[in-house]
């Protein structure tokens, strides 16, 4: 089963979070949860969305994926903490 | 002389591709200073290859006696401007202007596209950054930055000459980039996977070529049509751009002696460095555009209050160093003036105290 469509164990909002704070809250959120939780990311910064965050997941070698949502002008991201 | 339309043109066009690979890149020298604290050396990599690049090119333009325009028919040659040495304000307003970048959400040229990606809270710090600017250049900071800038606090190498790495140790300037580029390029591509893709938008080694490309791009262009190699930088044109919209003209004091070629545009007189204000958000927007990036957003107040704060802190640390992060920390370490290397270094001591004081300790705090 692909990590987006696991149902998350926790869903974070980042609309709107100027540069780093869609990263940092990313990280906090992900140092609270377990092995095999999933965490669901809503991401409208493209700088974050496209680079930093999934850089960090794969640095720290989580699964990773990301949706990207046209019509509503953010990404939906999906680490699964290892 | 050129036409009001060459000038505005390629002012234009010249800020709009460097706002384009900024979007395109995620390219930002703050989370390239911020990221290295956390072992992340990917937008630093970026980084280090673009001041190669520049610094080769604007070499390069100057001694081939590239550099230059025309004045009544003839070519008159340039020289790269190389900023004067003044230590308590490169290096008080460098350490300052990193901490801003921080809050900021963004370093100079990063406030500025990322308005294109349609992120309000950089309109707040584009806007900090002007009142930051302006009151430590005419107003109420302006005793602080007068002392720090004053004749006899500027250091020089003999009677009258800005000093550079080049000269302090007395060898030749190619030797000098020669050895810099080297050192510059092991660090940048040591243990590096070059072409690896963000997502959508370009690797980090291409980004870093192209903002380097332009960086020198900019130098030729700022002389032959700006009548003064400013090369690329933001904090004056910032400056310059809100004084010409909101005063008619891009100098505080018109009868000063004027250094570049300005244009009426509208009724407004703009330097041509100015126009990159106007073009950075555009190109950003342009690349947003294609690849569906740009939304209207609204961080929360208390975000959008930090960034408006940022912006300000941003603008005095630039006004006082003598530039941001791309005046100096890109162009003007290409011209290897001192000035610029030791603004960068404490930009870059800036950037992490502020990061330790924002970004990390709240996050130790939360592992208790």
């Amino acid at each position: 089963m692909s990590v987006k469509t696991a149902t998350p164990d926790q869903t974070l909002d980042t609309l709107g979070r100027v540069c780093p704070y869609p990263l940092l809250l990313t990280k906090k959120a992900l140092e609270k949860l377990a092995s095999g939780q999933t965490l669901k990311i809503l991401c409208d910064a493209p700088a974050s969305a496209e680079d930093s965050i999934p850089r960090y997941a794969e640095k720290q070698g989580y699964s990773f994926e990301a949706v990207k949502l046209d019509d509503k002008g953010y990404w939906e991201l999906f680490i699964k903490k290892s | 002389m050129v036409s009001t339309l060459a000038f505005t043109v390629t002012g234009l066009l010249v800020g709009g591709a460097f706002g384009f690979v900024l979007q395109r890149g995620r390219f930002c020298v703050n989370s390239a200073f911020r990221e290295v604290l956390f072992e992340d050396y990917t937008m630093f990599r970026a980084y280090l290859l673009a001041v190669v690049v520049t610094m080769i090119g604007a070499n390069l333009l100057e001694d081939m006696h590239w550099l230059g325009h025309f004045q009544e028919g003839a070519f008159v040659a340039g020289t790269l401007y190389r900023q004067a040495f003044v230590p308590w304000a490169n290096i008080i307003g460098g350490y300052i202007f990193g901490m801003g970048i921080v809050l900021a959400g963004g370093c100079g040229s990063g406030i500025l596209y990322r308005v294109g990606e349609g992120n309000l809270a950089y309109v707040f710090a584009v806007f900090g950054f002007f009142f930051g600017i302006a009151m430590t250049k005419f107003g109420f900071l302006k005793p602080v930055y007068d002392w720090t800038i004053a004749p006899e606090r500027i250091v020089w190498k003999g009677e009258d000459t800005i000093p550079t790495l080049y000269n302090i140790i007395g060898v030749n300037k190619w030797i000098v980039i020669t050895v810099v580029s080297a050192v510059l390029l092991v660090a940048t591509f040591k243990g590096s996977k070059p072409f690896v893709k963000a997502r959508k938008g370009y690797s980090w080694s291409l980004a870093g070529l192209l903002a380097g490309l332009i960086a020198v791009a900019a130098w030729w262009a700022s002389e032959y049509y700006g009548g003064k190699a400013r090369g690329l930088s933001f904090t004056g044109p910032l400056r310059e751009f809100f004084l010409a919209v909101f005063f008619g003209n891009y100098q505080n004091n018109p009868a000063a002696v004027n250094p570049v070629e300005s244009r009426s545009i509208f009724g407004m007189i703009f330097s041509w460095s100015s126009l990159y204000v106007l073009a950075v958000p555009l190109g950003a927007f342009i690349s947003g555009k294609l690849l569906k990036e740009v939304k209207l957003k609204v961080p929360p107040a208390d975000e959008l209050f930090k960034v408006l704060l940022g912006g300000f802190i941003m603008g005095i640390g630039a006004q006082m160093g003598g530039g941001c992060n791309i005046g100096h920390s890109l162009t003007g370490v290409s011209t290897l003036a001192v000035s610029s290397w030791v603004a960068t270094i404490f930009i870059i001591l800036g950037n992490w105290t502020m990061v330790y004081f924002v970004l990390i300790r709240p996050m130790r705090a939360l592992d208790v």
